[in-house]
């Protein structure tokens, strides 16, 4: 007897062959083959995987920490190179990573493409004819009614339809009809697995095509999302300039509210950075307030506000009155909130000689009792640096990039023994005839986090398909019911035989959807059944 | 039931779709590394000219310079432009200042301009490198790069300094990533002012 339940779900591929001595060339492909798209093996591989990202996680990495990454050599002589021959200093980058990750994704690739085929032809294919004997189903109603076995028939055939059954007549000689629902189960099942794959493949564009910036801003200042105007860069691997979106942002203000009283004294309350931007060069102005977990999208590329801090404003001029330095220089805080504040400042083309200044920012300035600037409130209420000046040769004229936060001590010498203090406007008068410094006042600086992600939004429409699909495919089931049209033994009227079933592992409530169709159909029969009849 | 036989149509369907997806990534790699259209200096990897037919034309740009006299790339026309992109802040523009200063001398004589584009910087900084370094033309102050920002769509600026060679009819003819050594500007200039 043919299987009359409707087609369970594709269950997993067929049994991997055993390899024996017939084995050629091509049966040892099919098998590795095999092996590779197994469930087994994709699970083996996906612990492998985040097994692979541990020491990723728990050693400092080259891209993301080279500081890290010179420290442990430092400290461990012996194991560091070690390590660093198998790639651990650079684990996502390292080729056992990489084939690892590429076996997964054929892996995944090989296992989901051959079931969305199969879901696919499943989801398409007609009921199998209606059995013999419809009473031996798991459900089945027989009853006779007065119209001829044709009209009885059709009239069966417009119940089903109008339920939105899938229907299989019989051909001439025979009467009967099958009839299928709930191929939104197959439907759905074709959904999360094409999401699948739709999820894979948005990570790797997104691995591909995105990038991660960072970029320092004054307020005052714009950027443009250029390769040479960001501060740190972390492109993958096929980003190209047309991949910046080509928009520029101005930080027009950056305002931070700290708590005023109270055990939460100084506490930062908010944080808001105005900004104005255009998406392309010429396009019209727009405005936005990027907060800390409310980012600005634009173009694609969305911009995190991650830290902020001060950025005096120096004045450098030379003893002739020449001016050679204007520049609000952002300095750094350190972790204490208080945002004591550190930075350098350069004016390699001060005459007679080059100038450096290394200095010490204090928002809200106290002199502790040995004289020292502390700083008692991160507002800028009362704002004082604090500065070792240095003069000679800078190392800014060849040689390698220079961090703008360090001076290179190595031509430099110290033109005043103490650290001079300045509040905002005043001046300090340099010894020898070398110039002046001015501070001039300050200004606030934010610092954003660029990621451009094009497999984002993808891989959030395919997650939502999967999981809607993997929904649709637990809650309908599938179910068939057959429909048989015999001419009653008397001569007038006919015999309906009705029956139904539904897969064994799913027919939870089937019973009550079979007796109300098995009611309604004897209702439209009657309804449909010649007046002499029922008027008898 | 009959035993289900293995769907070789399947297999050799996902080994298609690996291949295409493959192939797919294998053309875009191949394209992003941009191959074709533009001859590298000897010796250079950052240093080309493009070929003949193959020059993009320079966008038109307007601002002030330093010292606040307005200034637009459109009415250089008809002139071999040398333009440079810098920062007094840049190690490397400090470097190449001397050999760029030497090379304006001399060709400023044969009728090519020079225009800097001084990026990220403050006028006050940037004048004070002039005056240091003797710089006898003329740079345009493009504190926020939008100046870049126009150019990066035709030409692949990474790097500071980054030194362009503009022909008479305003088309790209050279690019020098990174500092300009005297030979490569000079024979891209030799080239350029022959050619057009």
């Amino acid at each position: 007897m043919t299987d009359l339940r409707p087609a369970p779900e594709v269950d997993d591929q067929p049994a991997i062959p055993v390899p024996d001595a017939t084995f050629g060339v091509c049966d040892w492909l099919r098998w590795a083959w095999r092996q590779l798209t197994s469930m087994r093996i994709a699970l083996i591989l996906l612990f492998l995987l985040a097994l692979g990202s541990v020491p990723g996680s728990m050693l400092p990495q080259e891209g993301t920490n080279a500081a890290g990454v010179a420290q442990y050599y430092k400290s461990h002589p012996t194991l560091a190179p070690l390590l660093n021959h198998l790639g651990m200093f650079n684990v996502f980058g390292a080729p056992w990573f990489a084939a690892i990750y590429l076996l997964l994704f054929a892996s995944l690739v090989g296992c989901v493409v051959p079931r969305t085929f199969k879901l696919a032809g499943s989801a398409r294919t007609l009921p199998p004819r209606a059995p013999r004997n419809i009473g031996r189903l798991p459900h089945s109603a027989t009853y006779a009614t007065s119209l001829p076995p044709g009209p009885a028939l059709e009239v069966s055939a417009g119940m089903l339809g109008g339920h939105g059954f899938r229907m299989r007549h019989s051909g001439d000689g025979e009467r009967w009809i099958s009839a299928e629902k709930g191929y939104l189960r197959e439907a759905g099942n074709l959904l999360f697995h094409l999401s699948l794959l739709g999820i894979l493949v948005s990570i790797a564009l997104g691995g591909l095509f995105g990038y991660k910036a960072d970029k320092l801003l004054v307020a005052g200042a714009t950027f443009t999302d250029t390769q040479s105007d960001l501060d740190e860069i972390y492109p993958g691997r096929l980003v190209t300039d047309s991949d910046f979106a080509p928009f520029s942002i101005k930080l027009d203000s950056f305002s931070a509210s700290y708590v005023q009283s109270g055990p939460q004294l100084g506490q930062p309350s908010a944080f808001n950075a105005d900004v104005s931007y255009t998406t392309s060069p010429g396009a019209p102005v727009k405005t936005d307030d990027i907060q800390v977990n409310s980012p600005l999208s634009i173009d694609g590329a969305k911009v995190y506000l991650i830290g902020h801090g001060y950025a005096p404003i120096f004045k450098v001029t030379s003893a002739s009155g020449q001016p050679e330095y204007n520049q609000a220089q952002p300095f750094i805080a350190g972790t204490s909130g208080d945002f004591l504040s550190q930075g350098v400042v350069k004016v390699p083309d001060a005459t007679p000689e080059g100038l450096g200044f290394s200095g010490v920012f204090v928002p809200t300035a106290a002199v502790s009792p040995d004289g020292t600037l502390e700083s008692v409130f991160p507002a800028a209420a009362n704002p004082r640096v604090s500065l070792i000046a240095y003069g000679g040769n800078l190392g800014m004229n060849s040689g390698p990039t220079q961090s703008v936060y360090e001076l290179d001590m190595a031509g430099l010498k110290q033109l005043a023994a103490q650290p001079h203090v300045l509040s905002q406007g005043q001046t300090w008068k340099l010894p020898d005839g070398k110039g002046s410094i001015t501070f001039v006042g300050y200004q606030q600086w934010a610092s954003f986090a660029i990621t451009h992600d094009p497999g984002q939004l993808p891989a959030l429409i395919c997650g939502m398909g999967a999981l809607g699909g993997l929904l649709l495919s637990f809650l309908v089931r599938r179910r068939r019911v057959f429909v048989r049209v015999a001419a009653a033994p008397s001569g007038s009227g006919s015999v309906v035989r009705f029956g139904g079933l539904a897969r064994t592992d799913a027919s939870g409530g089937f019973e009550a959807e079979f007796a109300s169709l098995a009611a309604e159909l004897r209702a439209a029969h009657e309804q449909q059944a010649p007046q002499q009849e029922t008027g008898d | 039931m009959p035993v289900p036989r293995p769907k070789r149509k399947y297999v050799v369907l996902a080994a298609a779709a690996c291949a295409a997806v493959l192939a797919v990534v294998l053309s875009v790699s191949a394209f992003s590394s941009g191959g074709g259209d533009v001859t590298y200096l000897d010796g250079s990897t950052t240093a080309f000219m493009y070929d003949t037919g193959h020059q993009p034309l320079a966008p038109d740009f307007s601002g002030a310079t330093l010292t606040g006299t307005p200034v637009a790339l459109s009415s250089y026309r008809g002139k071999v432009v040398v333009l440079n992109f810098w920062g007094s802040w840049c190690v490397a523009c400090r470097s190449e200042a001397p050999t760029l200063s030497v090379v304006a001398e001399q060709e400023q004589r044969k009728g090519v301009s020079f225009l800097g584009v001084d990026i990220q910087d403050t006028n006050a900084n940037a004048l004070a490198f002039d005056k240091n370094h003797d710089v006898i033309y003329p740079s345009v102050s493009d504190p926020s790069e939008l100046v870049v920002l126009k150019f990066s769509s035709v030409v692949p600026i990474a790097a500071t300094p980054t030194t362009l060679v503009i022909d008479r009819t305003g088309h790209i003819a050279a690019m020098i990533g990174g500092a300009a050594s005297y030979s490569e500007l000079t024979s891209v200039l030799a080239k350029v002012t022959e050619a057009s």
